[in-house]
């Protein structure tokens, strides 16, 4: 009952004109963004963070909420049209989908893509209003130790569960970690790395590094491979509607994997990549035409879609709860809200109760109005992609540099912004994953004050980690999470 | 001699990077008072973090996804300013002028030119409408952030 009352109470926020007003335009500008080949939902949540910069907390998180919705819904749209997916999530939609597209049933399968992000998000959304409050009681108890240890795991899982290089992926989170702590150490007020400029007093913005990092480094990533190159093959759209059969046939894979994706959303590190592809295999698996599965079996567009909306909304439960990212996008998520002046937390729900439920509440709204205005929108908004690449790629551009811009008013950051795009490029040349990375940055400063102030109550006294129950038993899942990916290595080796 | 791989050679580089961070890192200004750990402890303990990752990685052999695809014959084959690598640097380029140049000539008019450049140079040679989009474009960018969103950005030669 209380859940009901305060999410009425989020509606009532959520449903001011001006409010839906942002829902929709996040939703329409997220599809559009995701949509693009390679901007993915971290690409247009960093563009999208100077737009917020002025608002009301509540309003500018309900659009961000929307542009990640539209971003994955947009994302899921170029895998059906193009066979391009614009973020791994929506790797597992292309599979079946692209083949239906194909066959001429792209409307079928954008419409299918459409009510199962549907289903799947609203489906998630009833979870997530039962776990994270239980989540925040248990979260207060949270001391320094316990934070720096779920930190610890947050970013452990994040590198274990990518699909580069394990090293690799600790390079990248130490560096992240080593970006987040340049400038002055509020402690102490000790000035670090900053070689003697004001400029870096204050540190760098991660803006800065996430639109460098992902959107300029994909630009430079897509000269490389020839922005001009060979166009992808476009299929008309065909009619959006569905069989009554066809209805029932989905029904099922929709609802069994917006339960599996939403768990999978809540676990760190696992995410929507985790949640389709388990949703995808789990559907293939059970269904008696698996063997048509790859070949436009709309179960096949189902399943992943509804497990990778629900992974999207699971994984805001330690954003909102504990105040700890999960995943890259939701980091970047983390960043908005601490540039609006908010940390999320479990005294989020008491301090700022319009934040948290209005954003539960807009979820529901941006989940409708992905459904209601968006599908019939489709055919008009793919005509982004017949934009030539060469103007779409200069856009880019000038997108990331009056995002920096309108952010700092700098013109040091503007080359700091080409010097993380050069990184970025690099890291994905040579096999880097950026996720790690952007994490560390956000949880780097913070997970550095936790384990000072742990060590500063324990009178420096570095068993405080592990006397703590719950801190060793997130160490000790952190350490695994590194060890069995490296066990399992060795065991195959030691099989062949 | 063998050759270094790449994952040898990204090595060296992150070891040589995390030796200059550590010099750094032992620089760092002690806190007057005494404290259970001060500020100096956390970049060293990333630091040597790192120089064992470098290790590590250097024992590591490359898998196909760590090497970089070599261009195509045919993006080699083009003007040396066409070039794959070429786009990455005139682009980078383009940008340094575009931070300097941008407070005095102003955002709308370098970013006009810097749109409408790269999507010339990037191969798009329907100039009219390259123009209006870039220009409109940036327009409605500046028109959103200077009278909607209050926020200042620079004029440079245009009177407003």
């Amino acid at each position: 009952m209380e859940a009901l009352n305060n999410l009425m109470y989020g509606f009532g926020i959520a449903l001011q004109p001006m409010n839906i007003a942002y829902v929709f335009g996040g939703v329409f500008a997220g599809t559009i963004i995701g949509m693009l080949p390679g901007l993915g939902p971290i690409s247009a949540l960093a563009l999208m963070i100077p737009i917020t910069f002025a608002m009301e907390p509540s309003s500018g998180l309900i659009l961000m909420a929307g542009v990640y919705y539209g971003a994955i819904f947009g994302g899921s749209s170029s895998s059906i049209l193009l066979n391009a997916p614009g973020v791994a999530g929506t790797v597992a939609t292309s599979f079946d989908g692209y083949p239906m597209a194909k066959q001429g049933m792209a409307g079928k399968a954008l419409a299918i893509a459409a009510y199962a992000s549907f289903v799947g998000g609203t489906i998630s959304i009833v979870f997530l209003m039962m776990v994270a409050p239980m989540l925040s009681r248990v979260a207060v108890a949270f001391g320094p130790a316990e934070y720096f240890a779920l930190m610890v795991l947050g970013l452990t899982a994040v590198v274990s569960l990518s699909d580069k290089s394990l090293v690799k992926g600790l390079i990248a989170a130490v560096v992240g970690i080593m970006i987040s702590i340049i400038g002055i150490d509020l402690q102490t007020g000790t000035v670090r790395f900053a070689f003697g400029t004001t400029h870096l007093l204050d540190g760098i913005d991660f803006l800065v590094v996430a639109l460098g990092v992902f959107a300029l480094a994909e630009v430079f990533y897509m000269l490389l491979r020839g922005g001009g190159g060979k166009e992808p093959e476009r299929n008309a759209i065909g009619s959006l509607r569905l069989s009554r059969r066809e209805v029932k046939e989905i029904a099922g894979p929709i609802g069994r994997s917006s339960v599996l994706g939403f768990f999978t959303g809540v676990l760190p590190g696992a995410g929507s990549t985790i949640g389709s592809f388990l949703g995808y295999s789990m559907e293939k698996r059970i269904a008696k035409d698996g063997d048509t599965f790859g070949k436009g079996n709309i179960k096949g567009v189902a399943a992943p879609e509804a497990a990778n909306n629900a992974a999207c909304t699971g994984s805001f439960v330690p954003l909102l709860t504990l105040g700890v990212p999960g995943s890259g996008t939701t980091a970047v998520l983390l960043g908005a809200l601490l540039v609006m002046g908010i940390s999320p937390g479990p005294a989020m729900l008491v301090d700022r109760p319009d934040v948290f439920w209005g954003v539960i509440a807009s979820m529901y709204i941006g989940n409708i109005m992905l459904l209601v205005l968006n599908l019939p929108l489709i055919p008009y908004i793919a005509k982004i992609l017949e934009m030539p690449r060469p103007l779409l790629l200069s856009l880019i551009l000038i997108f990331c540099m009056i995002g920096v811009y309108g952010m700092s008013f700098s013109v040091i950051d503007l080359l700091f912004l080409l010097g993380f795009g050069l990184m970025g490029l690099g890291m994905r040349l040579f096999g880097f994953p950026a996720a790690p990375l952007i994490l560390a940055l956000i949880l780097g400063s913070i997970m550095e004050e936790s384990m000072r102030r742990a060590l500063q109550i324990s009178g420096g006294d570095w068993m405080v980690f592990v006397d703590k129950p719950i801190s060793m038993w997130l160490l000790i899942i952190a350490a695994l999470s590194l060890l069995l990916p490296l066990v399992k290595k060795v065991m195959q080796r030691a099989r062949s | 001699m063998t050759r270094l791989n790449t994952n040898q050679i990204l090595a060296l580089v992150i070891a040589l990077f995390s030796v200059g961070y550590l010099v750094m890192a032992f620089q760092i200004r002690q806190f007057p008072l005494p404290r259970p750990i001060d500020s100096d402890l956390f970049p060293k303990v990333l630091g040597f973090t790192l120089l064992g990752l470098a290790l590590l990685l250097f024992l590591e052999k490359p898998k196909a996804q760590d090497i970089p695809e070599e261009p195509s014959p045919e993006a080699l084959n083009q003007p040396l300013l066409l070039r794959p690598w070429s786009r990455v640097v005139i682009t980078s380029l383009a940008i340094i002028a575009y931070a300097l140049l941008m407070v005095p000539i102003g955002f709308v008019v370098a970013s006009t030119v810097l749109a409408f450049g790269l999507g010339w140079y990037y191969g798009y040679r329907r100039h009219g409408v390259n123009l209006a989009t870039s220009l409109g474009v940036v327009l409605a960018l500046y028109l959103t952030m200077t009278r909607i969103m209050e926020v200042y950005l620079p004029t440079g030669i245009l009177p407003i």
